[in-house]
């Protein structure tokens, strides 16, 4: 059997996720060994457009370029993976997707400036667009889960990626609950995967792993609100990263909130 | 069962000497956190702390752990890697939570992980100062008289030593200089002030009385909706708890080969996916039908099986949940038909 033909791609963001890739520093002799690299401009030259068993995408996509690049990568492969939280929910790019005022907010930032290289769009996950066979979130995406998911995709199984919040694998770890020192902590919002490593230090989780399965976005909401924060604030607290899921399900929120206050 | 007594400046010699037989493991402090922890000696324990954030259940079913390696040809056990560990300092409704998770484990259907750790466990239990979350006295497991191997009641002036096994027996007769049955009036007096006392100790208002019957009548009850409204389906309630113990299993294969291990991870009943079957069907897709499944399960059903509930009263949920939602709130809201503030 010939190894999985890979392409590697990335859009608008950080590359972090293609450096946590390339990180795998002791793995990378067997994740090269093991799949057939294609494409992958960050680490190699001599990179071919070719039919893919799976294509790996970074970033969210933002231009109309990138659009008909990403398109265009799509219609090469089987199966196309979403790669760390821009490319499964948008990043903080797409904070403020559900507001709309694209076009106002643009304007704001480049004014009447000629822009020559593509048209902007506003930020959007790559599944806004095309297909996603599988997300794999994380800002950046832990080595741990991906070459999990990589292992099973080249054996022919499923990946299986936790479901459930960052607080399961912060109970673990034995910290103490940092939304009952009644400090914001988006824990109970966010997949799992990353191993809590910020509230292991003491440091609240700002929710980079995107949505998990079952988030009760009204009760965190109503929390931090009697902790005191304002509903501005928790809305930025809380959309920051996956914003365009998450906001979908703040809508309504502030607008009970503001009913209460009348 | 047999009771001695002992000076409690010698609990440090006999301490260092049971790290023969295995590592010792104790509550000590981590910051502000109370964990159990691989430990040196006494100086390094906290004794005093009311309750560690996980139970000992991490000992005998961990987190998340290898049960075996697999490639084309077969599989084998990991089960040889447990190393022999004294728990020291763990309390009676803890020592309870460890006799229902042997029922669980050992009893129709022995499992062979949790075996294997339980037989290379000793238990040496240790009395505790109840705070204003204990809910022992409400469920009786504020005292403990059997499922440990030895159980040091600290009187003070001196301890008196419960031996629940011949392990904890031949534990004893490592140093048995240290421990005498010289036990005279004084004695039992003090020992029956401390009871007395701990009793008294009890504040946390919880009413398990009836419970059956309260929830058989309140199934149906719009209090649930209120409380899955105020769920965070965090699942910290079910990982602090020393009676949970559902778990998930997964493969991981090793890249570009056919060998990988099953690991064994805790799950929760409170999350969607537990409920999730083949074809996409989900028996519990709603927060309010899980929600109600773990109390009905802990305060109902678990009594009409095994003739007890399956809450020990440490009232880790109490001190876990950010949202309040607990063994207490629940059955006071079940029982007077309003969620409290």
């Amino acid at each position: 059997m010939s190894s999985p033909r890979v392409g590697i791609y990335g859009f608008t963001g950080c590359a972090g996720d293609q450096l946590m890739i390339l990180n795998c520093e002791d793995r990378l002799i067997d994740l090269f060994g093991a799949v057939d690299i294609l494409s992958f401009a960050m680490a190699k030259s001599d990179n071919k457009d070719e039919e893919l068993d799976v294509a790996f995408v970074e970033g969210s996509i933002s231009t109309e370029e990138q659009l008909e690049h990403l398109k265009n990568i799509r219609s090469r492969a089987k199966v196309l993976v979403a790669i760390g939280t821009c490319a499964c929910w948008g990043g903080p790019q797409a904070m403020k997707l559900e507001e709309g005022g694209f076009e106002k907010r643009y304007k704001g930032v480049y004014g009447d400036a000629k822009i020559a290289v593509s048209k902007a769009l506003e930020a959007q996950p790559v599944d806004a667009f095309v297909k996603v066979e599988l997300k794999i979130p994380g800002c950046p995406i832990d080595k741990t889960e991906f070459l999990s998911a990589v292992s099973k995709i080249v054996a022919g199984r499923h990946p299986y990626f936790y479901k459930f919040p960052v607080c399961t694998e912060c109970k673990w770890k034995e910290n103490l609950c940092i939304l009952l020192e009644g400090k914001f902590c988006a824990g109970p919002l966010t997949k799992a995967g990353c191993g809590a490593v910020c509230p292991s230090h003491n440091i609240p989780c700002v929710g980079c792993w995107g949505p998990t399965d079952d988030l009760n976005v009204g009760a965190e909401y109503k929390l931090l609100i009697e902790k005191g924060y304002s509903p501005e604030e928790v809305t930025r607290k809380i959309t920051k990263f996956s914003g365009a899921e998450v906001a979908k399900l703040m809508k309504g929120l502030e607008l009970k909130d503001m009913e209460a206050k009348k | 069962m047999m009771i001695l007594k002992m000076k409690k400046e010698d609990l440090s010699v006999f301490l260092e000497t049971v790290k023969e037989w295995g590592e010792l493991w104790g509550p000590a402090r981590k910051g502000e956190r109370v964990v159990f922890q691989r430990v040196d000696g006494l100086s390094q324990m906290d004794l005093k702390a009311t309750r560690t954030i996980i139970p000992p259940k991490k000992f005998l079913y961990p987190q998340r752990f290898t049960m075996f390696d697999f490639d084309d040809k077969g599989y084998v056990e990991r089960t040889e890697h447990v190393p022999n560990r004294i728990l020291f300092g763990i309390h009676p409704c803890d020592i309870h939570g460890i006799q229902v998770m042997d029922e669980l484990f050992l009893e129709e259907y022995r499992d062979p992980y949790y075996a294997e750790r339980r037989e290379k466990t000793l238990l040496l239990g240790h009395s505790c100062i109840p705070d204003d979350k204990c809910m022992c006295s409400a469920r009786d497991t504020e005292f403990i008289a059997e499922g440990f191997d030895l159980f040091f009641t600290d009187l003070k002036m001196f301890y008196l030593v419960w031996v629940g096994s011949s392990r904890g027996h031949d534990l004893v007769r490592m140093r048995p200089e240290l421990f005498n049955r010289n036990i005279g009036r004084d004695d039992i007096l003090n020992y029956n002030e401390y009871r007395k006392w701990k009793k008294a100790q009890v504040q946390s208002g919880a009413d398990f009385t009836g419970m059956p019957d309260i929830f058989e009548l309140g199934y149906n009850s719009p209090i649930w909706d209120e409380l899955a409204e105020k769920c965070l389906s965090c699942g910290q309630c079910t990982m602090v708890c020393p009676t949970c113990n559902c778990f998930n299993v997964v493969d991981e294969v090793e890249l570009g080969t056919v060998e990988g291990t099953r690991d064994r991870f805790w799950d929760s009943c409170m999350f969607r996916e537990y409920s999730l079957v083949a074809g996409g069907h989900n028996f519990r897709d709603k927060r309010v039908e899980r929600l109600k499944l773990w109390y009905t399960h802990k305060l109902q059903a678990y009594i009409s099986e095994f003739g007890e509930p399956s809450c020990v009263g440490c009232g880790r949920c109490v001190a876990t949940c950010p949202v309040d939602i607990n063994v207490v709130t629940v059955t006071k809201a079940l029982r007077e038909q309003e969620v409290g503030k």
